[in-house]
């Protein structure tokens, strides 16, 4: 797997998932207007995913293996999206920060040097500004510092240690910013500083872009795969 | 939504906006709905969530109290 078919991935699993999760709050938000917000974000992201996951073909180095089908772990997104979300002020730090986190990787992909990931990712960036709109004046508004602090972190430790593949991707060119830049970014956007962490860097999967284990829950696994289906078909209708 | 409507958020007051669209450079924008927010940035959002299924080539938003009436129907 080259580097930057594994990041792409990585994207594209986090936005597949972000989308989810966002959808999953489209009855349950603050309002009307968040309700109908949280939906359009999802299928946002969701639209996303599909074109990032089309970009594979053309980068010639599909990492996508058959563990996909049957095991939850094997995709690549952060421990954040591994629940549904309990609480509102999730929803608003991975609005905030994660997704503006994957916004300014996608930037960095735009201004890279790979040609494919330049023209068809750059109008994720449009749509994007209107997420950026809604987490930082939810962010503006005020919520509970754990939610905050651990979208932080794992925005940070997504964008991969001082010496990893990210800093080795702009180095080439391929990126624009490496990971220093990126949480530089980052924090400008959000005119804010990250928390203080202490960050361990041993424990780092380079595949998966997290230090914790775990997966996505079971449920949201199976509807991914079509497996819930079978759950809402008449009896004796599905195979086994 | 009620002309007028205010809730409390924890940053503040949300006031109405009103949505204006066009989908032709040659048509005058106008009004396609409103929304409630608390600020301009997530008015924006809310504009663009409700109102994008169709092809806008230009869509604004306006703080309702913004807009100096010269008169209401009944008054002219």
């Amino acid at each position: 797997m080259s580097e930057l078919s594994g990041l792409v991935l990585s994207i594209a699993d986090n936005k597949q998932l972000l989308g989810l999760r966002y959808a999953e709050w489209a009855t349950r938000a603050p309002s009307l207007e968040a309700d109908i917000a949280a939906a359009a974000m999802g299928l946002d992201d969701l639209g996303h995913s599909r074109v990032l996951y089309g970009c594979l073909e053309p980068l010639g180095d599909d990492p996508r293996r058959a563990d996909r089908e049957t095991d939850p772990a094997s995709l690549s997104a952060l421990p954040y999206f591994d629940q549904p979300w309990a609480s509102w002020a999730q929803f608003v730090a991975a609005n905030a920060i994660l997704d503006t986190a994957f916004t300014v990787m996608i930037e960095a992909c735009v201004n890279g040097s790979v040609e494919v990931l330049q023209h068809r990712l750059r109008k994720m960036l449009t749509e994007e500004r209107y997420h950026f709109l809604h987490g930082r004046s939810w962010l503006r508004s005020g919520i509970e510092k754990g939610p905050l602090d651990e979208a932080w972190r794992e925005a940070i430790e997504w964008f991969g240690p001082p010496d990893g593949d990210t800093d080795a991707l702009h180095n080439e060119g391929a990126l624009s910013m490496g990971p220093a830049e990126l949480r530089a970014r980052l924090e400008e956007r959000l005119e804010t500083q990250a928390p203080g962490l202490e960050l361990n860097w041993k424990t780092w999967d380079p595949k998966r872009r997290r230090t914790r284990p775990g997966a996505i829950d079971e449920r949201t696994f199976g509807m991914l795969r079509g497996l819930e289906e079978k759950r809402f078909a008449p009896a004796g209708t599905t195979k086994a | 939504m009620t002309a007028g409507v205010k809730y409390r958020r924890v940053s503040g007051d949300a006031v109405e906006y009103e949505v204006f669209a066009r989908k032709t450079r040659v048509e005058p924008l106008h009004q396609v709905g409103s929304v409630v927010a608390p600020d301009d940035d997530l008015a924006a959002a809310y504009a663009r969530a409700t109102y994008d299924e169709e092809r806008w080539i230009e869509m604004t938003i306006v703080r309702k109290d913004h807009v100096i009436s010269l008169w209401s129907p009944g008054e002219s």
